[in-house]
């Protein structure tokens, strides 16, 4: 099942598109990382993912088919927006109480406990704890209500280190207690790359590049060579991007699956995910990866070095 | 990923049809939610009240006592007179007039904290994503509050109407002046539950706090001179008349509204209320404000539901 | 509800740098005690939610690797209870690993006098154990990518 499910989804603000024809499917069970840089589209998707903004084309579904906004949407899929928000003068028990009120399903024993174990009081009125803690009680009453899916927008954002290893160790365990999917977005990468195992990429409204880590992984790697031969090998091989220098050049290729050769004089070395990442992001006008169509013909790019 | 097995997962409702989450929950939200501005609304209504009970004593007190007074032209009588044409008058006078301002402040202080505070705090990001969704919770609470709104504005009125009784006919005013009829009878309670809806709608609107209490302000403003100019001279319940005795004597609390008077061929007409009209007005005048009071909150919803942040 | 005490004789750590994928770390950390002798057949693993919580990585990252590791026929899983191990790896004893230890010594004084540096010394051993291994296991269930190189 997917958990969530677009095609041709986009967004319009006045003239501009804040997120074009995007086409992807997150699927169960895995924790889906949302990257891009700022205004890329990422809260623009998660917003009409869970109803909070009506789309302006396309179509998406979450939940393998169900209507976004219906009650059973609704009821499974737990949303953390931007900056936590929790209503600073209910007290921390009040805000589970609130919770389960408006829930159908609401696990308090655990969310308590988690709370006591991260040393949160009951008593304190949310507005006076840390963004830290702020952002674990948000989570808390997230997780509480046993969601099939948690949405969370850059929660990790104005976390300290510390406070970012907490929560996302939360997110584990509740994704190895309970099964929950995730999908969760940041504009820095490097916090995800242990955690994710599933990728959407975003950049400039557009959809770069979506699909499981391992796979990506799998499938791209970066041949060294000459620079010479370069325009014929990345013709051949569809490269994503060159780097060139004077003598040697670097092309990151997408042409996974067993079998593949490394044409002579060149070395193939594997990808690594920022790299990957920052690769679909880069060109921003003419030669924009397409992320849909595997393996096709892409223009080159030259990268100064 | 497939072919993994994962942990079970006990206590997962996997019926088909969902139950919605029951009505009832809405009541501790909503209260708890708003309690400050229920709290707020609540205590100053009592310490008015209070005033109204203490000062109401004493214009009685003094009312009975000016009626009582004998010999009618005597120097302590005239004392007595001018005292409560004086001081009493200039202080009933002033709350009457607080009062007519009453519901324009308790609508814009209650109504926009239902929606226009929860869109400026970006609290609506969680709670129009619980699983009640934001229909409901919006209806529950729109309904809640006004109800309690109604109820202590309803209340609190009956305590003004006694208070302020001594001083019909003061400045020909009985109970169907303008700003003496909101005050009194089921009146001014839906005057606040339109104040309130308003507030609620204007809200929604505006998604700002203070820009919503502005507009309700205005709003109350435009729609009160509207009823007290135009609209309540039309309500059914005018008569007409060739009879001029009808309107000798002085102003008292019994003297009939006069609408107009026109003349055709030799005789003089007049159009006029007569005081023993009052319930049919207000039922009719309450009638349209809960109507629009309905209608402000039927499209509450429908922004709720339709707009999208 | 506290976190269980870990009921699993070992526990696991995470070296982020050093490019090997985490689950392969956590299969390489599951052989080597056996290996050692830290962990017998019949002793659980650790859990997979202790696991998550103390690493803060991805609980299908562990069952990945758990996954591997019932594959190679060395844990299996008994529902709702965890994963065991299942059988050994042909383990080093004491004595061997000594002998080993001297005989690596010997050898890494040669190279030392041959005039290797520490890089050159690791890259010479890191080529000839990549042809040793290649030349014994090229075939099925490794983690390369199969690719075949041409002349470097």
């Amino acid at each position: 099942m997917n958990v969530i499910e677009t095609a041709g989804l986009g967004k319009c603000y006045g003239k501009s598109w804040a997120l074009r024809d995007c086409t992807l499917t997150v699927p169960e069970g895995s924790l889906a990382a949302l990257v891009g840089p700022n205004g890329a589209g990422k809260s623009t998707l998660m917003n009409m993912a869970v109803g909070l903004t009506l789309p302006t084309a396309g179509t998406a579904t979450v939940l393998g088919g169900q209507v976004i906004r219906s009650p059973a949407a609704l009821n499974d899929i737990a949303f953390m927006a931007q900056d936590a928000p929790v209503y600073k003068s209910l007290s921390v028990a009040d805000m589970l109480h609130l919770t389960r009120n408006l829930n159908r399903r609401f696990d308090a024993d655990t969310a308590r406990a988690r709370l006591a174990d991260l040393g949160i009081p009951l008593k304190k009125k949310t507005g006076k704890l840390s963004g830290g803690q702020q952002a674990q009680v948000a989570l808390t009453v997230a997780l509480a209500r046993r969601p099939r899916l948690l949405i969370l927008d850059e929660p990790l954002s104005a976390l300290d280190p510390l406070a970012r290893q907490d929560f996302l160790a939360t997110v584990m365990t509740a994704m190895a207690d309970d099964g929950v999917s995730v999908l969760l977005s940041s504009h820095a990468l490097a916090e995800l790359e242990r955690v994710a195992d599933y990728l959407v990429v975003l950049g400039g409204g557009e959809l770069r590049l979506a699909g499981a880590v391992d796979d990506l992984l799998a499938e791209h790697r970066v041949l060294t060579g000459p620079a010479a031969g370069t325009d014929q090998f990345a013709a051949q091989l569809s490269a994503v991007q060159v780097k060139r220098a004077g003598a040697q050049a670097h092309l990151l290729v997408r042409d996974g699956g067993p079998g593949r050769t490394v044409p002579p004089g060149w070395e193939s070395h594997p990808v690594g995910l920022e790299e990957l990442v920052l690769a679909y992001l880069r060109p921003a006008g003419g030669g924009t990866p397409s992320a849909t169509a595997a393996g096709s013909r892409t223009e080159l790019t030259e990268v100064p070095r | 990923m497939s072919g993994l097995t994962r942990p079970a997962q006990p206590g997962r409702d996997a019926g088909p049809a969902l139950r919605p989450v029951p009505w009832p929950r809405m009541i501790w939200v909503t209260w708890r939610q708003h309690r400050g501005v229920l709290v707020s609304v609540a205590a100053v209504l009592a310490a008015v009240s209070v005033f109204l009970l203490v000062a109401g004593l004493k214009v009685h007190h003094d009312d009975t006592a000016l009626i009582n007074c004998h010999p009618a032209n005597s120097q302590a009588c005239a004392a007595r007179n001018s005292s409560f044409n004086n001081a009493d008058w200039t202080m009933g006078n002033t709350v009457l007039i607080l009062m007519n301002l009453a519901p324009a402040l308790l609508g814009a202080f209650t109504g926009p904290t239902v929606l226009a505070r929860e869109l400026e705090t970006g609290t609506f990001r969680y709670a129009w994503t619980q699983g009640i969704g934001r229909v409901r919770w919006t209806i529950a609470k729109l309904t809640l509050l006004a109800v309690v709104l109604t109820i202590l504005a309803g209340a609190f009125s009956q305590l003004f109407a006694w208070f302020f009784d001594p001083f019909l006919g003061f400045e020909g005013m009985n109970v169907l002046a303008a700003t003496v009829f909101d005050t009194r009878g089921i009146d001014f309670a839906a005057w606040t539950l339109v104040a309130f809806a308003a507030g609620a709608f204007l809200g929604m609107l505006t998604r700002r706090i203070i820009p919503a209490m502005a507009a309700t302000l205005g709003a109350y403003l435009g729609l009160t001179l509207l009823a007290w100019l135009v609209l309540r001279e039309d309500y059914p319940v005018a008569l007409d008349t060739t009879n001029g005795n009808l309107f000798s004597g002085q102003n008292t609390p019994n003297s009939p509204w006069i609408l107009k008077t026109w003349t055709v061929g030799n005789t003089d007409w007049w159009r006029f209320i007569p005081v023993s009209r009052f319930w049919p007005m207000q039922f009719i005048e309450s009638g349209w404000l809960l109507l629009l009071a309905i209608a402000l909150g039927a499209g509450t919803v429908w922004l709720v539901r339709r707009r999208a942040a | 509800m506290t976190i269980d005490k870990q009921n699993s004789p070992i526990e696991f750590r995470l070296d982020p740098s050093s490019g090997v994928p985490t689950y392969l770390q956590l299969v390489q950390q599951v052989e080597h005690a056996l290996r050692l002798g830290y962990l017998q057949p019949g002793d659980q693993l650790p859990k997979v939610r202790d696991v998550v919580a103390a690493l803060t990585i991805n609980p299908n990252t562990v069952l990945k690797a758990y996954k591997e590791l019932e594959t190679k026929g060395l844990a299996a899983g008994r529902p709702g209870q965890g994963t065991f191990v299942q059988a050994t790896l042909s383990q080093v004893t004491l004595p061997e690993l000594s002998g080993l230890r001297r005989s690596m010594l010997g050898w890494l004084s040669s190279a030392e006098e041959a005039g290797l540096d520490e890089d050159g010394i690791v890259a010479l051993f890191t080529s000839v154990m990549r042809e040793f291994f290649k030349s014994r296991g090229a075939a099925a269930g490794q983690s390369g990518d199969g690719e075949t190189e041409g002349v470097a």
